[in-house]
């Protein structure tokens, strides 16, 4: 072995292995919180997460929906995009210990994580459409969301109520978050098309909406399963949000949109008291 | 062709002249000019000395030079010396003592050359309206530059950064700056401001400024980034006994953001934004005969800070206030000294506005301990809680150390340069809670915070080392061994290196 010469003598570090000659136990931490059990970082008002009421977010939502269908304990907790590992909502911090600490887990790998921990593993259809309709979702009746939230008259009644005022009490700290917001929500849309098109994007919305009806028919879920999937977790997050009483719609496009599928607000209201009632 | 005489000449150059003869010839010179000088000086002194009780008048005073400065301004300290303006007269001492009182006020608003030369004229005695007590006074008062521009880098412990410096002085002809700042570094990623600074009154001790900043800064040992975006303004005033004491008001939006992968769920639970509204003020009396290194005196400094109470509004509320000694004795003209420093702080949280819970404590707002210039022998925010690898911070606070320092054999007490040994020590605790009457009660948990200080004895760390103080800063390299630690803070063993302004 080729001897180093930065390596500290035995005795020497025998020496320095005695200090500290004295070792108390730790300081306490400021307000200690409740550490045992995952933890679900969403949007939520702080006594919504308290009571584990439905996310205001259609993303939250989706997952917090996702994780009471996979029959995992979680608690919730309030809180905003900075804290997020990945930079957005909502992220999970598994249950840890002070020896153990583990780290986050991003929404993006959530489903993998459920699915090892839990005891009823949730199959996803196998469907070949499952993927399109999963586009649907994903594209047109997001896009849908998104301006109708922050670009819309509803900016006022939703948006700022549900995230910019909570975020800081003072009016310049209040417009600059406002307008990040609202410059953020047109970045988004301007990436599918040159302009942003009202028509179109509520009439896209329309379609798809229209085309998931179809698809659920009489059905209790979606494909047709027996146990509820991740994909009925991510048709809820809007259709709940959309039908929610809580939730102040001032233009009431894509709300009405919903009002005129009953399967679809049928499936709400299915989960609404299996999974929600509590609330 | 050469005459006989200028070859003599040449003969004479070319002999060499002794060097023992010249520097004789030279130090002979030197005395005569010294002498000469010593008598003038003598003889100024005297006149001086038999016209102290001379009355005198000043009719005028001139300043020379100073073309771009207000007349207003320079009147506000030129006026009052006139003896148009004073009831009673003056005699020659008092005259010379006044006017260099003015002078000195001048050289103190930092926009003039240094010296500033003072000239006295009798007018002539001719004109009817002098009085042969008159003098004339004339100052001149040379302007420095408009502007500076500096531009440097800079290297430390564990950072580094580039740096711009603009500032234009003399701004509006009343001794105003605005100073201009830019630097992009490892630790503080930027930091940019805007500060213009005015003099009040024509008075260099009463200061008013107004500053706006941006900022962003890694703050590893919490998981991390701060970025801070805001203002203060400030009334700055020195008295006459050297007390300085400053009254600001500052608004800052703070975020805590760029969470590190493995942060902790309190720093998790801190992120975000929050907008501090907050009056500070500031009592520093230092009497330390050289700050960066004191040989003898003392320094007693606090920091008060009210935010977010009453109409403040914002979104943090507490009180905080730091308070900090230092004491140097000096062993004899030895050159060795004995450094004692004391250092404590609280965070009392109140309500927001009218309410009356209590806001909990911020990693923004909490105290950090620990480190080369606070309590040697740890990491930086090395004591106090910490969750996981998080330097959370705390509420209160106490830190003490002394240090003997010696100088070095053969270099001398007159270098800079010390040899020190040292123990210090402190804790740093969060607010414990406390209860009263089935409430949580800010007084009782305080109470017992501040009380359980002094159960078991602080974490503190030993060491000895080598000081060398810059004009600009202080250097320290030190071996030093935790003595006490609590499990989680973090201690260093072995060398250390600190550079700061203040150390414990």
């Amino acid at each position: 072995m080729v001897p180093n010469i930065f390596a500290v003598p035995a005795p020497i570090r025998q020496l320095f292995d005695k200090f500290p000659l004295l070792t108390y136990p730790s300081n306490d931490l400021p307000h200690r919180t409740r550490r045992n059990g995952h933890v679900l970082y969403v949007f939520a008002t702080e006594d919504g997460a308290a009571a584990g009421a439905p996310s205001y977010n259609p993303a939250c939502l989706k997952w917090q929906t996702y994780l009471k269908f996979s029959k995992i304990d979680f608690r919730l907790v309030s809180s905003n995009n900075h804290a997020s590992p990945s930079g957005a909502l909502p992220f999970l911090l598994p249950s840890s210990t002070d020896s153990n600490p583990t780290k986050p887990i991003a929404s993006g790998k959530l489903q993998r994580w459920a699915m090892d921990k839990s005891s009823t593993g949730i199959e996803e259809s196998s469907d070949l459409r499952y993927e399109a309709y999963l586009s649907l979702l994903d594209h047109r009746i997001r896009r849908a969301w998104i301006y109708s939230v922050y670009l819309s008259p509803n900016a006022i009644s939703i948006a700022e109520p549900l995230y910019v005022l909570p975020a800081s009490n003072n009016p310049l700290v209040r417009l600059s978050i406002a307008y990040d917001l609202k410059r953020a929500a047109e970045k988004e849309l301007l990436k599918f098309s040159a302009v942003i098109n009202t028509e179109s994007i509520y009439s896209e919305a329309d379609d798809a909406l229209e085309a998931l009806e179809t698809l659920l028919g009489s059905d209790k879920w979606f494909f047709g399963v027996s146990k509820p999937t991740l994909f009925d977790a991510s048709v809820f997050a809007y259709t709940h949000l959309l039908l929610d009483e809580h939730m102040d719609w001032v233009e009431t496009r894509l709300r009405d949109a919903v009002r005129k599928h009953r399967h679809l607000v049928k499936h709400r209201d299915r989960i609404v008291t299996s999974y929600f009632s509590e609330i | 062709m050469a005459s006989p005489q200028e070859d003599g000449v040449f003969e004479r150059l070319k002999q060499r002249v002794d060097p023992a003869e010249h520097r004789k010839q030279h130090d002979e010179l030197n005395v005569r000019q010294f002498k000469q000088e010593q008598r003038s000086q003598e003889r100024l002194a005297e006149l001086i000395d038999d016209n102290t009780t001379q009355p005198v008048t000043i009719s005028s005073i001139r300043i020379l030079n100073a073309d771009r400065t207000r007349r207003a301004f320079l009147e506000r300290v030129i006026s009052p010396l006139l003896s148009v303006n004073r009831n009673e007269p003056y005699t020659l001492a008092e005259t010379l003592q006044e006017i260099g009182g003015a002078v000195d006020k001048l050289n103190r608003f930092g926009i003039f050359k240094t010296p500033i030369s003072v000239f006295y004229d009798k007018p002539d005695q001719t004109i009817p309206t002098s009085s042969p007590t008159d003098i004339d006074v004339y100052i001149s008062a040379q302007e420095r530059g408009n502007y500076t521009i500096k531009t440097g880098t800079e290297a430390g412990a564990s950072e580094a950064d580039a740096y711009v410096n603009a500032e234009l002085r003399n701004l509006f002809g009343g001794a105003e700056t605005l100073s201009a700042h830019g630097s992009l570094g490892t630790r503080t990623r930027s930091s940019y401001s805007l500060a213009f600074d005015t003099p009040i009154l024509s008075n260099p001790d009463f200061k008013f400024q107004l500053n706006g900043f941006a900022s962003s800064t890694l703050k590893s040992w919490a998981s991390h980034e701060e970025v801070l975006k805001g203002g203060n303004s400030k009334l700055a005033y020195i008295s006459p006994t050297g007390h300085k004491h400053e009254f600001g008001y500052s608004g800052i939006w703070r975020q805590v953001t760029s969470l590190a992968e493995n942060a902790s769920p309190t720093i998790r639970a801190d992120a975000g934004d929050s907008f501090k509204s907050s009056l500070t003020h500031t009592w520093t009396n230092d009497k330390r005969d050289y700050p960066m290194l004191p040989n003898s005196g003392y320094l007693m400094k606090t920091v008060s800070e009210l935010a977010g109470f009453g109409p403040l509004k914002g979104d943090v509320a507490f009180f905080k206030s730091e308070a900090e000694s230092q004491v140097a004795l000096p062993f004899g003209s030895t050159g060795i000294t004995l450094t004692a420093g004391l250092r404590g702080g609280l965070l009392y949280p109140l309500g927001l506005g009218a309410s009356s819970t209590p806001e909990k404590s911020r990693i923004n707002d909490r105290f950090q301990l620990g480190g080369p210039t606070t309590v040697r022998g740890f990491r930086l925010s090395g004591l106090g809680p910490h969750d996981g690898a998080d330097a959370v911070g705390g509420d209160v606070y106490a830190a003490g150390g002394a240090s003997l320092l010696f100088p070095i054999p053969k270099v001398g007490k007159e270098t800079p340069l010390r040899l020190q040994a040292f123990i210090n020590g402190g804790r740093l605790l969060s607010l414990k809670s406390g209860e009263k009457g089935g409430k949580t009660d800010v007084p009782t948990s305080l109470i017992k915070t501040i009380s359980s200080l002094k159960d078991d004895l602080p974490s503190c760390a030993a060491g000895f080392g080598l000081v060398y103080a810059h004009p600009i800063a202080r250097f320290e390299v030190n071996f030093s061994l935790p003595l006490v630690m609590r499990a989680k803070e973090e201690g260093r063993k072995g060398l250390s290196f600190g550079v700061g302004v203040e150390f414990l």
